[in-house]
């Protein structure tokens, strides 16, 4: 499967070094330093830049991408990027990441599959206790 | 009109008070402390809501549903995009105009249906270059979201259309000339006016025609 991860922070690298085991992945961030964190254990490409031009997420391939997985920090960000794949590019798997919870209520409404860490967490406490 | 502007950086808040002044009721959303607290003395005929402009919360503080327009003015581009897209798509509010602070990320306003995205960047460069370059005409004015504009031509010696009237010359199709400049004169053009040289023509044409409108007129680029 061809996957962009944009954000190249602790997620972001995790996740790009999971799936770029068995995947084609690529990594976006405007950042030069967060891109070279990734090391060699990462088995991809990068691209170097702004997310929110359409130029960055061409070079980085969203046309061909079957995955989008947006983890850059900034809810804002991660929202407009993920609604630009979903709804321009037609990226069919959209997963974004998002901190404040009545965001993730609200665009979750507008069909974009959102992670929201609060939520998990508590999901996961209230396992192990209950 | 009820106005909701997010963000009081130096364009929010010279809107919010021009606006105010003109007898708009006008509210004010912004991050910092600090700046509102200084509003709230400073400018009292504002309201001023102290929070993220990017939350539903917030913007019900500021009593969106009941904004004509809302103007998203803050530096950052995917908060603004996410502002007009809440106050559009959760409030129904009509208008949505959003500062465009890098101007690459022009299509994204639009994707993201931003009725009016305002890319100061690309305004201020057009004008410096006019104005830089000495051109014999220059873009006045641009309306209609930029499909119509309005230019000044000075209309040189070697000029084709020079003498001739106007109902003889063959304008580029939608463009009409609004008036001619020629000394301390100001003529409305008729089909039978004629044209100088040195005469300073004001112009309207669609924004494709441009070019071919100042060709005719001019002789040459």
């Amino acid at each position: 499967m061809y996957i962009i991860i944009i954000g190249s922070g602790q997620t972001g690298r995790r996740l790009a070094h999971e799936f770029s085991i068995a995947n084609n992945v690529v990594v976006v961030d405007k950042n030069r330093h967060a891109l070279e964190q990734l090391g060699e254990r990462f088995n991809g490409m990068t691209v170097l830049g702004d997310a929110l031009a359409l130029a960055t997420l061409e070079k980085a391939g969203i046309k061909e991408a079957e995955s989008v997985v947006l983890t850059t920090g900034n809810d804002n960000m991660n929202l407009v990027v993920g609604k630009i794949a979903k709804e321009v590019y037609k990226v069919k798997n959209v997963v974004l990441q998002i901190y404040d919870e009545q965001k993730s209520e609200l665009f979750k409404k507008e069909g974009l599959k959102i992670v929201n860490k609060t939520q998990l967490l508590v999901k996961v406490f209230s396992k192990s206790i209950f | 009109m009820y106005i909701v502007i997010a963000g009081a950086g130096r364009l929010g808040l010279f809107l919010a008070k021009k606006l105010a002044a003109d007898k708009h009721d006008v509210c004010i959303i912004e991050k910092l402390p600090a700046v509102c607290r200084t509003l709230a003395i400073e400018a009292r005929n504002i309201l001023v809501v102290e929070g993220d402009a990017a939350s539903a919360e917030i913007l019900k503080q500021a009593k969106i549903e009941k904004a004509d327009t809302l103007v998203a003015a803050t530096s950052k581009d995917e908060d603004n995009l996410i502002i007009c897209h809440i106050a559009k798509n959760m409030f129904g509010v009509e208008r949505t105009v959003a500062r465009v602070n890098d101007p690459t990320h022009m299509e994204l306003y639009k994707y993201l249906g931003v009725d009016v995205p305002v890319d100061s960047t690309s305004i201020i460069a057009r004008i410096v270059e006019e104005e830089a370059s000495f051109t014999d005409f220059m873009s006045l004015l641009s309306i209609k979201k930029g499909r119509l504009s309005i230019v000044r031509v000075d209309i040189p010696e070697k000029s084709p259309v020079i003498n001739k009237k106007l109902k003889a010359l063959k304008l580029p199709p939608d463009s009409v000339l609004i008036s001619i400049i020629r000394g301390p004169q100001i003529i409305i053009p008729t089909g039978d006016t004629s044209i100088l040289a040195g005469d300073e023509v004001i112009a309207a044409t669609l924004i494709n025609n441009e070019k071919a409108l100042i060709n005719r007129l001019i002789g040459k680029i």
